[in-house]
């Protein structure tokens, strides 16, 4: 068995990276909505440890808030992938419609509770 | 037409005299019965009598085997106070039973009992329920081989000269001597004449926690039947033995009880004394200074307390207001006053605390006095709302007993008393609404990515 080495490393990356290149572009925009919930949350999360939990109500919302926009749209990632054997008979428009019925309702809750 | 005149006279002067007697503003007993064994006390305890008279008591001698004697017509007590000179009766006249008298004292009237030797079982039954007990042998006398008074007549050593008095200024008064510290001592040695005693001793009952002693035996006494010998240990020994205790009850009433009548009389009250051992003789014992204090006290001549004038409010305003709000900053005053005999006077002591109370105390605060009787502090409502009350139970050896609450709701913040927006959230808000534009950018750009 070879030792491995950065060399090894930088080529998983590399493969993985031009692996991922081929992801058609509307999976790949969903990725970015998910990249940029989480780092909304981790901020917050950052916050939280620095200033203290006080309204800990907003603090919960804002911290959903992110945590559901992630969860709905790796749902819909699923759903619209091409590759996805078990979708094939949902349409993509169908899927879609859902995700924007599940945001409206979390961002419904998420205003009530945030304070 | 005279007897016209006459009735108008006779009620004018009454009618200040039925104010006084009925006011409650003036605590100090006025009317007072005495019943005595024999007519005879009245000479021989002459000096005793005559300082309750001359400090405006109403003395009325009665024989307590009187029969017309009543303590109360048509419901209304006919006396404030109560002197049982008579420790040998054995049934009162009239209506008077132990029962008649235990009432008189629930009803907030004080008492002053002198037993003696061979004491009856009614006076025994009204100091057993005042929570005192005499020694059972009736012919037991407290007898002290090293405290004794020195006397040319009595070798039996029953005469008791006893100066182990209970410290407490409320009750005994305080002879304000102002000198040097070493005069002082000098002083206290000459002045604090025992006090002469002979008679019956008591024990105080441990399960009641209102009676006092106020002069006790020395280590050295013992009660016991003199004249026989000693064959068993006596019951009562030492300084557990009391000679004058007093008891103040919850409602404020005072009972004296004493296990000795002659310790009231004239003869004890002019005669010199000389503790055995001692080198000095006073001229006068300590009877007279020592009964008319303690007569003082007992007739709320002295350690009465009153509270009026409670306020309180929030910092800032004036009114008292319905409710509190939790974490409301108030301020909470009271006036207390002593009752000197002729006139309230402020009452200053710097441990009177109020509590803020809904099934235990959430606050307990020492109030602070400006010295002339108003007590104040101000505290923060706690972080929690109910029925609250304030309350002062202030108990404190000699004096009445304080005991103030008032009833105060403490309400939570209404929905529109919190912030609207609090700025340590801003970062939230904003996670929430860049969640709701990222949604919109997402919905934008996934649609119209083709």
């Amino acid at each position: 068995m070879a030792r491995s080495t950065s060399k090894d490393a930088q080529d998983l990356f590399r493969a993985l990276w031009s692996s991922y290149s081929a992801t058609p572009t509307n999976l790949k925009i969903i990725d970015l909505y998910v990249i940029f919930a989480f780092f909304t949350a981790l901020i917050q999360v950052v916050y939280v440890a620095l200033v203290g939990s006080f309204p800990f109500n907003s603090f919960l919302s804002g911290v959903l808030s992110c945590v559901g926009t992630a969860v709905l749209a790796v749902c819909l990632r699923i759903q619209v992938n091409k590759e996805n054997k078990e979708f094939k008979d949902l349409a993509p428009e169908r899927a879609f419609a859902d995700f924007v019925l599940c945001n409206v309702v979390l961002h419904l809750v998420i205003m009530n509770f945030l304070g | 037409m005279s007897k016209l005149i006459l009735c108008v006279f006779l009620t004018f002067t009454l009618i200040p005299l039925l104010c006084t007697s009925f006011s409650s503003d003036t605590p100090s007993d006025r009317r007072v019965l005495v019943l005595l064994d024999d007519f005879a006390l009245k000479s021989s305890h002459s000096l005793y009598f005559n300082s309750l008279h001359s400090r405006g008591f109403d003395l009325e001698f009665k024989l307590a085997d009187d029969p017309k004697i009543a303590l109360q017509r048509y419901g209304q007590y006919l006396y404030d106070a109560l002197i049982l000179l008579c420790p040998t009766i054995e049934r009162f006249g009239g209506s008077i039973d132990a029962a008649a008298i235990l009432d008189f004292v629930d009803s907030g009237h004080d008492l002053i009992v002198a037993a003696d030797s061979n004491a009856s079982d009614l006076i025994r039954e009204i100091a057993t329920e005042s929570g005192v007990d005499f020694d059972e042998d009736p012919a037991a006398l407290v007898v002290d081989h090293s405290g004794y008074a020195v006397s040319a007549s009595e070798g039996d050593h029953t005469l008791i000269a006893s100066d182990d008095l209970i410290k407490s200024d409320v009750i005994l008064g305080s002879k304000k001597i102002e000198a040097s510290a070493l005069l002082i001592y000098i002083l206290i040695a000459l002045c604090a004449a025992p006090v002469l005693f002979q008679g019956i001793g008591h024990s105080l009952n441990p399960s009641n926690s209102l009676v006092l002693k106020v002069l006790s035996a020395s280590p050295s006494a013992y009660s016991a039947n003199p004249k026989s010998k000693l064959a068993s240990p006596p019951s009562l020994t030492g300084s557990t033995i009391s000679l004058v205790s007093v008891i103040q009850a919850r409602n404020n009433a005072r009972i004296l009880i004493s296990g000795s009548l002659s310790l009231f009389s004239n003869r004890f009250f002019r005669s010199s004394v000389q503790k055995a051992g001692s080198p000095i003789k006073h001229d006068k014992s300590g009877n007279e200074q020592f009964l008319t204090e303690v007569s003082k006290w007992v007739f709320h001549e002295r350690g009465h307390l009153k509270a009026v004038n409670v306020q309180h409010h929030k910092i800032g305003e004036a009114d008292e207001p319905a409710m509190y709000r939790i974490n409301d900053d108030l301020e909470y005053s009271v006036e207390i006053y002593e009752w000197s005999g002729t006139a309230w006077e402020p009452y200053v002591a710097d441990d009177v605390q109020v509590q803020f109370y809904m099934m235990s105390p959430y606050v307990l605060k020492t109030l602070s006095t400006d010295g002339k009787g108003r007590y104040f502090t101000s505290f923060k409502v706690p972080d929690v709302y109910g029925v609250f009350q304030f309350k002062v139970e202030y108990h404190k050896l000699g004096y009445s007993t304080l005991s103030l609450s008032k009833q105060i709701p403490v309400r939570p913040f209404r929905h529109n008393e919190y912030e609207r927006f609090i700025p340590a959230a801003y970062p939230y808000y904003g996670a929430a609404f860049s969640m709701m534009a990222g949604f919109f950018i997402f919905t934008a750009v996934h649609l119209y990515n083709k």
